[in-house]
C-alpha cells in the first residue's frame, strides 16, 4: 500500500483544521492527510529539508489545502516557493481563506494557484465546500504524470 | 605931310588924342580897372575854373562811380525782380497757405469743441471708472479676504480628508478584521455545536438537543449579520459605474426568482412601465431585490398579496415605487426604517438583520437620489425612491 501523503493540509487555526478533517473524513479522503500547523513545517514538508529530509521531494503530495493567514511563514510566501520551483510547481494548490475581502486574492492567481475558497461560516456550506473540492482534486480531475 | 597930316592929324588928333587919351585915360583908367576887374575875375575864374575842373574831375569821378553804382543797382534791380517774383510766388503760396490754415483752424476750432465735449463726456466717464475702481478696490478686498478664509477653509479641508482617508483604512481593516477573525470562531462554535450534535444526538435528552440547535441557530444569524455587514461596508467603498440600467428586465427577473425561489406563487405582481434608469447596474439590481424581498416578505402572510411596482417622471428625477398589502409599519418610527440593524418588526415575526434597506439607502444616495417610505400598519407600505436622470456619478 502506497503510505505517502495525498492530501497536504496546512492549517493553524485548529478548529477550522478539525473541521477540514472531519469533512474530507467523511467522503473518505482524509486516509493520508498530514496536517501541519504553519507555513515553516509546510515547506520543509515539500521541500523534504529538515525534519523531512528523509523524506524524496518527487514523491509530492495530490492536494495541498494551504490557509493564508498564518503566522511567521503565510500561505502567499508557501505558495510562492512552491510554484517557482521546477520540482513542485504542478502540485495543486488550493487556498482557503475566511474572507473575501482578501485582497490576496489576485495575488494568488497571478503566483498561479489552482484555486481560491472562501470558507463558509455556516457549517453545512463548509462541510460541502470542503467535501466538493476534496473529491473534485483527488477523484474528478486528472493530474498531470 | 602925312606926317603934319599926321601932325595936323596928329595935332587934331592929338586934340582928339588928348581927348581921346583923357577919354582913353579915362577909359584906360576904366579898362586897367576893368582890366583889373578882369584880372581880378580871370583870376577868379581861374580859381573857380580849377574849381570846376576840380568839380569835374569829382564829377566825373562821381559819374563812373555812378556808372558802376549803377550797374550795381541794375544788377541788384534783377536780382530784386528775381527775388519779387519769387516772393511773388512764395506769396501766393503763404495765401495759398494761410487759406489752407485758416480753414484748418476753422476745423481745428470744430474739433476743439467736439474734444472740449468729449472731455467732458470723458471725465464723467473717468468719474464712473473711479467709482468703478473704487467698487473693485473694496470687492478685491473682499475676495482677498475670501481667498485667505478659502485657503484656510482648504487646509482645514485637506486636512480633513487625509483624516477621512485614514479613518476609511481603519475602517477597512476593521471590516477585515470582522470579516477575517469573527468568523473563525463563530465557524468553530457552530461547527462543534454540530459535530456534537452529529455525534451525540441520540445520547442527549431532548432538551439538552434543543439547545444545541439554538446555538446553532444564533451562530447561523452571526454569520447573516457578518455577511450583511460586509456588504454594507463594501458598498460604502465601491466605485458605482454609471450606466443606462434596463429597470424593468431587472424587476421582472427578481419577481420570477423571487415567486419561485420562495414558492410564493400566491403573490400576485403588477409591474407597470419602469422607465430606464443612469445608474450603476450592480447596486441598482441589489436595490430592487431589497425592496422586492421585503414586500414579498412582509406580505406573504396575506390572504392575496399584491406588490405593485412602477415609475413616472417627477420634475429633473424619474420616481420608482413599490407597493404591497402586507404587514406595514407605524409612521412613527419611520425615520429608524433606513438605519443599520434598524428593525420594526420581531425577529419571531419576520426574519431578517436590518440591513436590507439601510443598503438601499446607501446605494441611492451614492446616485443623487432620495429614499423614504410610507406605511400603515397591517395595511402595507409602499417605498419611494427617485434618480436623477442625468446622472452625476
Amino acid at each position: 500500500m502506497n503510505t505517502e501523503i495525498e492530501i497536504l493540509l496546512v492549517e493553524d487555526n485548529a478548529s477550522d483544521a478539525e473541521m477540514t478533517i472531519r469533512a474530507l473524513k467523511a467522503n473518505n479522503l482524509a486516509n493520508r492527510l498530514l496536517h501541519l500547523k504553519n507555513g515553516a513545517d509546510a515547506l520543509d514538508f515539500i521541500f523534504a529539508q529538515e525534519l523531512y529530509s528523509s523524506r524524496k521531494i518527487e514523491n509530492v503530495p495530490n492536494l495541498i489545502l494551504l490557509d493564508l493567514k498564518m503566522p511567521k511563514v503565510n500561505g502567499i510566501q508557501v505558495l510562492q516557493k512552491i510554484k517557482s520551483d521546477e520540482r513542485t510547481k504542478k502540485i495543486p494548490v488550493v487556498m482557503l481563506t475566511s474572507s473575501k475581502e482578501d485582497p490576496d486574492i489576485k495575488k494568488c492567481y497571478a503566483l498561479g494557484v489552482n484555486g481560491y475558497v472562501v470558507k463558509p461560516v455556516e457549517f453545512d456550506a463548509f462541510y460541502k465546500a470542503i467535501a466538493d473540492l476534496g473529491l473534485f482534486w483527488m477523484i474528478v480531475n486528472e493530474p498531470p504524470q | 605931310m602925312e606926317l603934319l597930316n599926321a601932325y595936323k592929324k596928329l595935332a587934331l588928333q592929338n586934340e582928339d588924342r588928348e581927348l581921346r587919351a583923357a577919354e582913353l585915360v579915362i577909359a584906360n583908367k576904366e579898362l586897367a580897372f576893368q582890366n583889373e576887374e578882369k584880372e581880378k575875375r580871370a583870376v577868379e575864374l581861374v580859381v573857380v575854373n580849377r574849381e570846376l575842373a576840380f568839380q569835374h574831375a569829382e564829377k566825373a569821378k562821381l559819374a563812373e562811380e555812378l556808372v558802376i553804382a549803377n550797374n550795381e543797382l541794375i544788377l541788384q534791380n534783377n536780382e530784386k525782380e528775381k527775388r519779387a517774383a519769387q516772393l511773388v510766388i512764395a506769396n501766393t503760396e503763404l495765401v495759398f497757405q494761410n487759406n489752407e490754415k485758416e480753414k484748418r483752424a476753422h476745423e481745428l476750432i470744430i474739433a476743439n469743441k467736439e474734444l472740449v465735449l468729449l472731455n467732458v463726456e470723458k471725465e464723467k466717464r473717468a468719474a464712473e471708472l473711479v467709482a468703478i475702481n473704487e467698487n473693485l478696490a473694496a470687492k478685491n478686498i473682499e475676495k482677498e479676504k475670501m481667498t485667505i478664509e478659502l485657503a484656510a477653509a482648504n487646509d482645514g479641508l485637506a486636512a480633513r480628508t487625509s483624516e477621512l482617508i485614514a479613518v476609511n483604512a481603519e475602517l477597512e481593516s476593521f471590516s477585515y478584521s470582522v470579516s477575517h477573525d469573527m468568523r473563525i470562531p463563530l465557524r468553530a462554535i457552530q461547527g462543534y455545536s454540530r459535530m456534537l450534535k452529529e455525534d451525540y444526538e441520540s445520547k442527549l435528552t431532548p432538551e439538552a438537543n434543543r439547545l444545541i440547535d439554538n446555538i446553532i441557530s444564533y451562530t447561523k444569524k452571526m454569520g447573516q449579520l457578518i455577511d450583511e455587514l460586509l456588504a454594507f461596508s463594501r458598498l460604502g467603498r465601491k466605485e458605482l459605474v454609471p450606466e443606462n440600467v434596463p429597470m424593468q428586465d431587472i424587476v421582472k427577473n427578481i419577481c420570477t426568482e423571487m415567486t419561485t425561489e420562495h414558492s410564493c406563487p400566491r403573490i400576485e405582481f403588477k409591474i407597470n412601465e419602469l422607465l430606464p434608469a443612469e445608474g450603476d447596474t450592480v447596486a441598482l439590481n441589489q436595490t430592487w431585490i431589497n425592496l422586492i424581498s421585503n414586500a414579498v416578505k412582509y406580505s406573504r402572510l396575506k390572504d392575496k398579496p399584491f406588490i405593485e411596482i412602477g415609475s413616472m417622471e417627477q420634475g429633473n428625477d424619474t420616481l420608482y415605487y413599490i407597493k404591497d398589502n402586507g404587514a406595514g409599519f407605524d409612521m412613527r418610527y419611520a425615520d429608524k426604517l433606513f438605519g443599520v440593524f434598524q428593525r420594526l418588526h420581531n425577529e419571531d415575526q419576520f426574519e431578517g438583520t436590518g440591513v436590507g434597506l439601510a443598503i438601499v439607502h446607501r446605494i441611492i444616495s451614492k446616485h443623487g437620489g432620495r429614499v423614504w417610505g410610507e406605511g400603515k400598519v397591517d395595511e402595507g407600505a409602499t417605498f419611494y425612491f427617485t434618480l436623477p436622470r442625468k446622472s452625476d456619478l
